[in-house]
């Protein structure tokens, strides 16, 4: 398990965060492991899926994060309610993402409400913050 | 020859300066207390705008505080979890800084004195940006470049900085506002 830990936060650290993003995420593992003892490790396709699928939103319309962030994180995108620029989620074009926790933090629960109309599990969040790291 | 040409270039700032001065007969008066910030902040008042500047800024424009009444204020940062259809809520300390920081320069005067006890969230809601912006045509406000009154700097040139003159007024596919 210990291996695990260190092989997880090793090839973490080939990805785009900074240490104490890595560090919250490791946090996030920790507990969806405690919330589903067959979790093992995050998944960039189930990141994806969170990502890209369609859901009934905060203001009860059809709402997907890619609604604001488009398909492609590598461009910006645009708030769809105020028209507002939104930078590139994608951490290889704009290294400030993925690098405050607090941000990150604040973000993944405002937009799952947004987009859900509930909180992100660890395990969601995790996955998504995973795919963005990828791409 | 010097002398003389010198005069002349004094004469026509001078006109200038006077003619600039009667184009901006209408300015917002919002906007002139929004200037007097002009006395040197200390450090952390300095911190204090780029908080609220980063954190309300990040969807729409930082609005000057100086448009609504802290009631407003109070009003939008006691919902913020439901702000406008969407989350916009923030750690319980940047939450604290930013309504001390609205109710510190929040308009002195009520504007909302015709609204029948209703407490405006939206500036656009207060009788006096009504007032201000009866000539402007649906069609302008809802065309995509400017999607709604709530972009400020869709027209207003310098909003960002707290400046509204009617000369710096520059609507997208109409250009400058003659009144």
């Amino acid at each position: 398990m210990k291996y695990l830990a260190i092989v997880t936060m090793f090839s973490m650290s080939l990805m785009a965060a900074s240490p104490e993003v890595l560090q919250y995420m490791n946090d996030l593992s920790k507990t969806a492991k405690a919330e589903n003892s067959a979790f093992n490790g995050f998944n960039a396709a189930r990141g994806k899926e969170i990502f890209t699928s369609t859901h009934t939103g905060k203001q009860g319309k059809p709402m997907a994060c890619t609604s604001c962030h488009t398909l492609n994180l590598a461009n910006s995108g645009k708030n769809s309610l105020t028209g507002k620029v939104i930078e590139p989620l994608s951490p290889r074009v704009n290294p400030q993402r993925l690098t405050s926790t607090k941000e990150v933090n604040k973000w993944l629960k405002r937009n799952f409400m947004d987009v859900y109309a509930r909180e992100g599990s660890a395990q969601e969040k995790g996955d998504v913050l995973t795919y963005i790291m990828k791409n | 020859m010097t002398k003389i040409l010198n005069l002349t270039v004094a004469v026509l700032l001078l006109a200038g300066g006077v003619y600039l001065y009667a184009e901006d007969e209408h300015e917002e008066h919002a906007v002139r207390s929004a200037n007097v910030a002009a006395k040197p902040m200390t450090p952390q008042e300095k911190s204090t705008v780029a908080l609220y500047q980063k954190e309300c800024g990040s969807c729409h424009m930082a609005y000057q505080p100086q448009f609504l009444p802290k009631r407003s204020w109070d009003k939008t940062m006691n919902t913020l979890e439901n702000h406008f259809g969407t989350d916009a809520s923030l750690d319980p300390s940047d939450h604290k800084i930013i309504q001390n920081y609205l109710a510190t320069h929040a308009s002195k005067n009520d504007r909302m004195s015709d609204m029948k006890g209703a407490v405006a969230l939206r500036i656009s809601e207060t009788p006096y940006f009504v007032r201000e912006h009866r000539e402007v045509t649906k069609k302008m406000v809802t065309q995509p470049e400017v999607k709604s009154f709530a972009n400020c700097n869709a027209c207003h040139t310098q909003a960002a900085s707290g400046s509204y003159r009617e000369r710096e007024i520059r609507i997208p596919n109409y250009g400058r506002w003659e009144d």
